[in-house]
C-alpha cells in the first residue's frame, strides 16, 4: 500500500466552489474545492468517462457535464443515472432513427458506477494526495 | 429502470440539499412533518430511478411531454398562484415558511380555487 501524499496543487489556486483537474502519476485526478475543504477524486466519470472537472460542483455534489449523472464528492458515490434526453414529438428520419436505435441497444449496458476517492490533506499551502 | 445502483437515503440527502436551494427563494421551505418529508423523498428517489426525473410523486403522468415537465420537482414555479393560496405544494413536501402544522392546509384543487 503506498502511503507516501504527492503534491497535487497550491490549495489558493482552486477558489471554495472550484475545481481543478491534475495528473498525477498517470493517474487523472480532479481536485475539488468544497467551502475550504479539499476533496480528490477520479477525474473520469462513472457514466462515460467526461472530464467532471468541466461539470458542476455545488457543495458536495459533482454533476457530470455529459448527461448530468451525480456524484458526492466525500466518496465518489453514484448518486443518479444521467438525466434522459427526449426528442419530443419529432420523429427522427429513418436513418437517424436507425442509429438511434443502435445507440439504444449500446447504452442499455452502459451503468453509472461509483468513482474512486483519494486521501487528501494540506500541507505549507499545498494539496496533498495520497495515490 | 435505473442502472447504477443508487442508495435511497444518500440520494434523498442530495435531492433535499438542491431543492431547499430552490425552493427558499421562492418563500417554501420543507414540511416541518419529517415522516412525510421522508417518505416523499424515498417516492421521488424511485420514480427518478424509473424515468431518470423526479417527478411529483402525487401528480399522474400523462406522456405529455410539457406537462410532465411541469411535474418536475419542486414543481412550484409552474403552480406558484395555487400554491402560494393552499401554502403548499401539491403533495405537502413544501410549505410556506410561516406553516408550523401543515396538517392544517387543506389540499384543494385549482377548479376550487378558480384558477382554472
Amino acid at each position: 500500500m503506498n502511503e507516501k501524499f504527492s503534491k497535487a496543487i497550491r490549495a489558493d489556486e482552486i477558489a471554495a466552489g472550484g475545481m481543478k483537474a491534475v495528473e498525477i502519476e498517470g493517474n487523472e485526478i480532479v481536485i475539488c474545492n468544497s467551502d475550504g475543504k479539499y476533496y480528490a477524486l477520479q477525474r473520469r466519470c462513472g457514466h462515460m468517462n467526461a472530464p467532471l472537472d468541466m461539470g458542476t460542483l455545488d457543495g458536495i455534489y459533482l454533476t457530470c457535464p455529459m448527461h448530468c449523472a451525480q456524484f458526492d464528492i466525500t466518496n465518489g458515490e453514484a448518486l443518479s443515472d444521467p438525466v434522459p434526453s427526449d426528442l419530443g414529438k419529432e420523429v427522427p428520419s429513418p436513418i437517424i432513427g436507425e442509429y438511434l436505435q443502435t445507440i439504444g441497444m449500446i447504452m442499455k449496458h452502459v451503468h453509472t458506477e461509483s468513482i474512486s476517492t483519494y486521501v487528501t490533506k494540506l500541507e505549507s499551502g499545498w494539496v496533498l494526495i495520497k495515490l | 429502470m435505473s442502472q447504477c445502483k443508487v442508495n435511497i437515503e444518500s440520494r434523498k440527502k442530495s435531492l433535499h440539499y438542491f431543492f431547499e436551494k430552490v425552493v427558499g427563494p421562492l418563500g417554501f421551505k420543507f414540511t416541518p412533518d419529517e415522516e412525510i418529508m421522508n417518505f416523499l423523498l424515498e417516492q421521488e428517489v424511485i420514480l427518478e430511478g424509473r424515468h431518470g426525473i423526479p417527478f411529483c410523486p402525487c401528480q399522474p403522468l400523462r406522456n405529455d411531454r410539457v406537462r410532465d415537465m411541469q411535474i418536475v420537482c419542486p414543481c412550484i414555479p409552474f403552480h406558484r398562484k395555487h400554491f402560494d393560496e393552499i401554502k403548499r405544494c401539491w403533495c405537502g413536501l413544501f410549505v410556506h415558511k410561516d406553516v408550523l402544522d401543515p396538517d392544517k392546509l387543506p389540499q384543494l384543487p385549482p377548479k376550487e380555487l378558480n384558477h382554472e
